[in-house]
């Protein structure tokens, strides 16, 4: 499952993850969950670099700014297929970079 | 200088030094203080003080990033000419090694520690190369014209000493460069480095009775998470204030013949040619196409070198371009002044906290 915070006063969503609204102030956030989430690609990047050695083994690795139709932006992996203007679904899982630690 | 094992103080009193000596100020006459650095931490200005035996009565702690010399220099200026202080030393500085730079980019702020970093761990190449895409698509730029502004900027700085990367380099290296996070490669991306940078602010009657060289204020913007409904950063804080800075400093674009960006990547040059002003929204491209960009060039721009061929000493980069265009404008920079240079524009632009940058700012300064 994936979670977003939603606020239970104006509807805002959020993400980053916070401990308040970032449109109207209120702390009172409650967790949206659902199996994924619908966006659209904005930007795409393949990276050939990484600051973490974890992560060099399995480069190039691509990322990219997605919108969510429920309004904010996330950094994700991006599957290689996955170009900009392209409707995606967001999920989370344990990923194949986890597991081949 | 490329790695170093000194702290960050070390670089940032090494920079007061210099001021003093240059000026003839003792530190009793330095009654206001600006810093900024990403690696003095957990020290902060206000420690600094401490550290170089300073009293000031007006103190900023800057972490404004690339926009930090620019800030400076606006509230330096904003706190004389009200009284608060009459000299204030702005500065920036930091170290740089291996471990400085990772953790700096794993705890960068809580949006990047807690939703960026854990994506590829990629710093901010991963960041500037999905506005790079982003921008791209939209407007058309091509990696030719990043290119140019990297050929031009390496050209210049192969006329300046402090430069660390002095090597030629031609379209045709750039092009054929490693990848690092597309479209970005190579020569896109600045080298870190150690270093510090500053200068004084003071009123001009006291500049002429100390017999200092001098150049003038004559405006200057700052503007923190503009346009925060974009998807996607396509423009920075710029165009919300840039009628604001042409109008106080009583010049226009065309009255310039200097130009100093924050050149991070060649993309966020040509977001500041058009949030300043001097091409449309969208049309960087043709502006790079129809210009060049060397000292002898139709708009000299980062005729330092800028950060991509001198290196990026942290904060310090938010300076660069500030203290070039003064070097400038006094006739200081041996063997790369631009001639009869009267007005400069320098733009800052900084702090990738989850996104996109969050500080834009912008000054024009005066030959005195």
């Amino acid at each position: 499952m994936i979670r977003l915070q939603r606020c239970a006063v104006c509807g805002f969503v959020e993400y980053p993850p916070r401990e308040f609204c970032g449109a109207c102030l209120s702390d009172d956030l409650a967790w949206e969950s659902a199996a994924s989430f619908p966006g659209r690609v904005v930007a795409r990047t393949r990276l050939h670099h990484s600051n973490e050695p974890r992560f060099r083994a399995r480069l190039p690795l691509s990322i990219g700014l997605v919108r969510f139709d429920l309004g904010p932006v996330a950094i994700c992996f991006l599957s290689e297929a996955a170009a900009p203007g392209d409707d995606v679904q967001v999920r989370l899982g344990v990923d194949d970079l986890m597991e081949a630690e | 200088m490329r790695r170093s094992d000194r702290g960050a103080a070390w670089f940032l009193a090494a920079a007061l030094r210099r001021l003093l000596a240059a000026s003839g100020l003792a530190k009793i006459d330095l009654d206001g203080l600006c810093v900024s650095s990403f690696t003095l931490l957990p020290d902060t200005a206000v420690s600094f003080t401490q550290h170089v035996g300073v009293s000031p009565r007006f103190l900023e702690w800057l972490p404004t990033g690339g926009a930090c010399g620019i800030v400076a220099l606006r509230r330096a200026a904003r706190a004389v000419q009200m009284g608060d202080a009459s000299v204030v030393a702005c500065m920036a500085g930091d170290t740089a090694n291996e471990t400085s730079f990772r953790d700096l980019l794993a705890n960068f702020s809580s949006f990047a520690r807690d939703a960026v970093y854990p994506y590829g761990a990629g710093g901010p190449n991963a960041s500037f190369a999905l506005i790079a895409d982003a921008y791209m698509r939209a407007t058309g730029a091509t990696r030719e014209d990043f290119g140019k502004l990297a050929v031009a900027q390496r050209a210049n700085a192969r006329r300046n000493p402090l430069a660390l990367l002095q090597g030629e380099l031609t379209l045709a290296h750039y092009l054929a460069a490693r990848p690092i996070a597309e479209p970005l490669h190579l020569f896109d991306c600045v080298m870190p480095c150690a270093g510090a940078d500053g200068f004084l602010v003071m009123k001009e009657a006291r500049a002429r009775a100390l017999k200092l060289p001098f150049v003038r204020v004559l405006g200057a913007i700052e503007r923190h998470n503009a346009f925060p409904d974009d998807p996607v950063q396509l423009r920075g804080g710029w165009a919300m204030d840039r009628e604001a800075l042409w109008s106080q400093a009583g010049v226009g674009p065309k009255d310039v013949q200097l130009l100093q960006t924050y050149d991070d990547y060649p993309v966020i040059s040509m977001l500041q040619f058009e949030g300043l002003g001097l091409c449309p929204e969208g049309r960087a491209p043709d502006f790079v196409r129809s210009n060049s960009f060397t000292i002898d060039g139709s708009v000299p721009h980062n005729t330092g070198g800028g950060q991509l061929s001198m290196g990026q000493a942290g904060a310090a980069g938010g300076y660069l371009g500030l203290v070039e265009a003064m070097r400038q404008l006094l006739g200081q920079a041996e063997g790369r002044n631009v001639p009869d240079a009267r007005h400069a524009l320098v733009s800052g632009f900084g702090m990738i906290n989850y996104d996109r940058g969050l500080c834009s700012a912008a000054t024009v300064l005066a030959r005195a």
